[in-house]
């Protein structure tokens, strides 16, 4: 086995100057790039968003004899087509829909659906079949194709402190920030540098694999350090850590930091119990912190070459339950948001509540339809390699 | 490589590290005495330990109780089956227990992935495992197959003549046993049938319901009969292929990512004509030359629970609040009775990306320093509210052992044999990545500040 040369020098001393060859590559394909062509943003739902309750039917009788309770009163429903119409939290999103900057695609599901939160979960990050176990995410996939961009370790960048299955490759994977300051205090450990510094390029595979993560989180913190303070926006998000999070995407987007792909998370969508006020709540939180992000990237010039997709991993039964809540259902919408939209307002009919299967919503768009035009029209990648088989394409 | 080396790296993969008192007390076992030690432990062992429960009385399933009963009854199981978790991870850490038999069944735990939420089953299949860990393959199915836990995980209850659902039968084969490619969609809805009507009581215990089984004839693998499950897992067995994959498997966790199908087909042979002994492919495993080649070695990544397994043999660590060790193996991507899926851990690099890395590599000095783990985790999907963002890992460690292994070294060696104890990876350790970062006052703070050091290294992620 091979010994490794240490190259010999103080610990502390070198900051510039003695630079092994190895961290000045993997510095050299980074810091150099910038933002090229289109960004995806992903939000995600987590527990399973309500779908009836969020854009809802409201000249559909079945609607409310379903949710006797439940059911948004039709003069509160804040109306966008003929038949459909916004929560009333939503306010703030009308007129983004107004304006043609955002796309509502009903009854997107998969066949066979599972109504357990962390397979079906699972099934939306891996973009599996409802019977088959994949270990990575179609986000990582995409980074494992060899992407133009995607050797930059913060090509798709969750905040978060961890990082979540759709961004997990094999050979790749996203990186996972929530706050910029606290990555680089955490990477600036004197120690892990000084190990960095002393390493050596001739190791075992594992060995290297996690030197060269280690050697890239310390230089992605970096980067993303010095891009989040280039730009401070000057509108003011919600307060929150949802707010929070579109504002760090906008800043660091607004910064043409190398960043394709963002991943951000809201949870608490799980509303068995006492529904109205905590949905209200939630759609408020993300339509008020949507709304100025939009926004926001708009002033900048950004929005018609970002696509911001927001799903979650199921939607909830069609009747309401006994304790004012609903239960775990199957197809849900989906919200596509961008200046560039092809097909605005809502993409398909509204959700037909005659024909249900077991009291739950039959799919009538696969999730790997959008997903595949995501891929091949935004990332530029081939999408059948990356989710294993073909699939029709949408007009996004 | 010497017998130093070769021990630590047994111990490393057929436990989870050397303690520093079973290193003072075996360091000059031949390897082969060390072996033999191994499964007369893990003999001894399976005779006598069922996990007990976590505090006091266990609860099972829901009856008819209340929605507020309900939720506090699913709150209690989910610390228990927490308690079951950590005791687990606890057994594995304790130098006292056997550490082929805790490896074992963690192997078997992946392969046989299943979520289980009520702790009276969870300590139940846990000891099914553990009872089968080392024994007989075909046993170790068919007691899998009539686990409550695994029953409801892969829907068998509802798997009845007059509609078969096919989640087992098909996992059975795809997973646990065969492998893809090695039989058809005909063949999974044949065994389907054979497998209907096996279900399970309230207890969790397994009711063969005569009612709901197809005693009609099936043709599976192009054999017709009046199949029954028994038989389907003895035709998957009869097969060849059985062997290989399970021995694929066992190469991969034990061995090496890489696989080098020789030695796989030797093993595979080995389990096949001794009709599925586990025991005998396991110890083929360790007494083979392989087994200690340098290209095995020091190169496969920790998964969570090794990593603090391994951290808790050696110091002897104890976590005053077991909550922060569920949270870090959350962090981390393990948490045990919580798989992602039936297809278990991925595992390998799989383990890394930028955030565990961070966190791993900084382990060692939270549970040293009782310092804070200043990470947020995903919040449970059924979560209503995010996740605070810090947690205090109280945790005491027991230092003085592994000092006393090292007190009386020269300073000069000490880095070399320090990280030759500590380290699995060969390469040679250089004295000024350290020299600014330890406490050089006294001997103690010397190896305590160097041994955190070494534990912060990359190389520590690996065995």
């Amino acid at each position: 086995m091979k010994r490794r040369n240490f190259i010999k020098a103080s610990a502390i001393a070198s900051t510039s100057a003695i630079v092994p060859q190895f961290l000045k590559g993997v510095k050299a394909t980074n810091i150099e790039r910038s933002r090229q062509g289109k960004n995806l943003v992903v939000i995600q739902f987590s527990g399973g968003n309500d779908g009836l309750n969020t854009i809802i039917p409201y000249q559909n009788d079945l609607y409310y004899k379903n949710r006797p309770s439940l059911g948004i009163k039709a003069n509160e429903v804040l109306k966008v087509s003929e038949n459909l119409g916004f929560n009333p939290a939503m306010e703030s999103l009308r007129s983004l829909y107004d304006e043609g900057l955002m796309s509502i695609i009903n009854s997107v599901g998969y066949p066979n659906p599972d109504r357990s939160h962390f397979r079906s979960m699972d099934i939306w990050h891996t973009a599996s079949d409802s019977n088959e176990y994949l270990s990575t995410g179609w986000l990582g996939r995409y980074l494992d194709s060899n992407c133009s961009g995607c050797q930059s370790p913060h090509h798709a960048l969750e905040v978060d402190d961890t990082l979540s299955l759709s961004l997990k490759g094999i050979a790749k994977s996203g990186f996972a920030m929530s706050n910029p300051n606290q990555l680089k205090r955490i990477s600036d450990n004197k120690f892990l540098k000084s190990i960095t510094h002393h390493h050596e390029h001739e190791h075992e595979e594992n060995v290297e694999y996690l030197y060269k993560t280690l050697v890239d989180t310390q230089a992605s913190a970096n980067y993303l350090y010095q891009k989040s303070k280039v730009h401070k926006t000057k509108v003011k998000y919600p307060k929150g850590a949802f707010g929070n999070d579109l504002k760090q995407i906008a800043e660091l987007m607004t910064a043409d930091a190398d960043i394709k792909i963002y991943y951000a998370n809201l949870g608490g969508f799980d509303t068995h119990v006492g529904q109205k006020n905590k949905q209200a709540r939630l759609l408020k939180t993300y339509s008020d912190a949507m709304s100025v992000f939009v926004k926001d990237l708009k002033n900048n010039g950004l929005l018609d070459d970002t696509l911001i997709m927001t799903f979650s991993e199921f939607g909830r039964r069609v009747q309401q339950n006994a304790s004012g809540g609903t239960d775990h259902g199957t197809a849900n919408n989906v919200f596509l948001m961008g200046g560039n939209l092809k097909k605005k307002g809502f993409y398909n009919s509204a959700p037909d509540l005659k024909k249900l299967d077991k009291g739950d919503l039959i799919y009538q768009m696969d999730f790997r339809k959008i997903y595949a035009t995501i891929l091949e029209d935004w990332l530029d990648a081939s999408p059948t390699q990356i989710l294993g088989k073909r699939f029709e394409k949408i007009i996004i | 490589m010497n017998t130093q080396q070769r021990l630590q790296h047994l111990y490393w993969r057929a436990g989870f590290g050397m303690s520093p008192k079973g290193w003072s007390s075996k360091k000059k076992h031949s390897t082969q005495k060390a072996i033999d030690e191994l499964f007369k432990n893990a003999h001894q062992a399976s005779k006598r330990k069922v996990v007990k429960n976590g505090n006091g009385i266990e609860s099972s399933e829901m009856g008819m109780s209340s929605k507020a009963d309900k939720k506090e009854k699913r709150k209690q199981n989910k610390i228990r089956v927490g308690a079951h978790n950590t005791d687990w991870i606890m057994r594995m850490g304790n130098p006292d227990e056997s550490a082929l038999l805790e490896k074992m069944t963690l192997f078997w735990h992946g392969h046989f992935a299943c979520t289980t939420k009520i702790p009276e089953w969870a300590r139940k299949q846990l000891n099914t495992i553990r009872q089968h860990a080392l024994g007989n393959f075909r046993e170790l199915v068919l007691a899998i197959a009539k686990d409550g836990s695994m029953i409801r995980f892969l829907n068998n209850q509802q798997n009845k003549k007059r509609k078969p659902n096919e989640n087992f039968a098909r996992e059975v084969m795809e997973l646990f046993t065969i492998g893809r490619g090695n039989y058809s969609e005909k063949d999974v809805k044949e065994a389907a049938r054979a497998f209907t009507g096996w279900s399970s009581n309230l207890k969790g215990d397994f009711v063969f319901k005569k009612r709901q089984h197809d005693f009609g004839q099936k043709i599976f693998f192009e054999k017709k009969g009046k199949w029954d499950g028994d038989d389907i897992i003895d035709m998957i067995l009869e097969k060849r292929e059985t062997s290989e994959f399970i021995a694929r498997k066992v190469y991969r966790f034990f061995v090496n990512e890489k696989i080098d199908e020789q030695n796989v087909k030797y093993l595979a042979q080995i389990f096949y004509d001794s009709k599925y002994d586990i025991e005998k492919m396991m110890r083929a495993i360790f007494e083979s030359k392989w087994f200690f080649e340098e290209k095995n070695v020091g190169v496969k990544i920790k998964s969570p629970v090794e990593l603090l397994a391994g951290m808790i043999r050696t110091f002897e660590v104890d976590f005053k609040n077991t909550a922060a060790l569920i949270f870090i193996e959350k962090a981390l991507g393990q948490v045990l009775f919580d798989p992602p899926n039936v297809a278990g851990w991925a595992g390998g690099k799989s383990w890394i990306d930028n955030s565990t890395l961070m966190l791993r590599l900084n382990l060692a000095n939270v549970l040293f320093q009782n310092s804070d783990l200043n990470i947020k985790i995903k919040e449970e999907l059924e979560a209503q509210k995010r996740n605070k963002r810090k947690r205090n890992v109280q945790a005491s460690v027991n230092f003085t052992p592994f000092y006393n292994l090292f007190k009386r070294e020269n300073e000069k060696l000490l880095l070399d044999k320090m990280g030759g104890f500590v380290l699995q990876t060969k390469g040679k350790l250089n004295e000024s990545t350290f020299e600014d970062f330890v406490i050089k006052n006294n001997k103690e703070d010397l190896v305590k500040t160097m041994c955190l050091r070494m534990m912060s290294l990359p190389e520590y992620q690996l065995m």
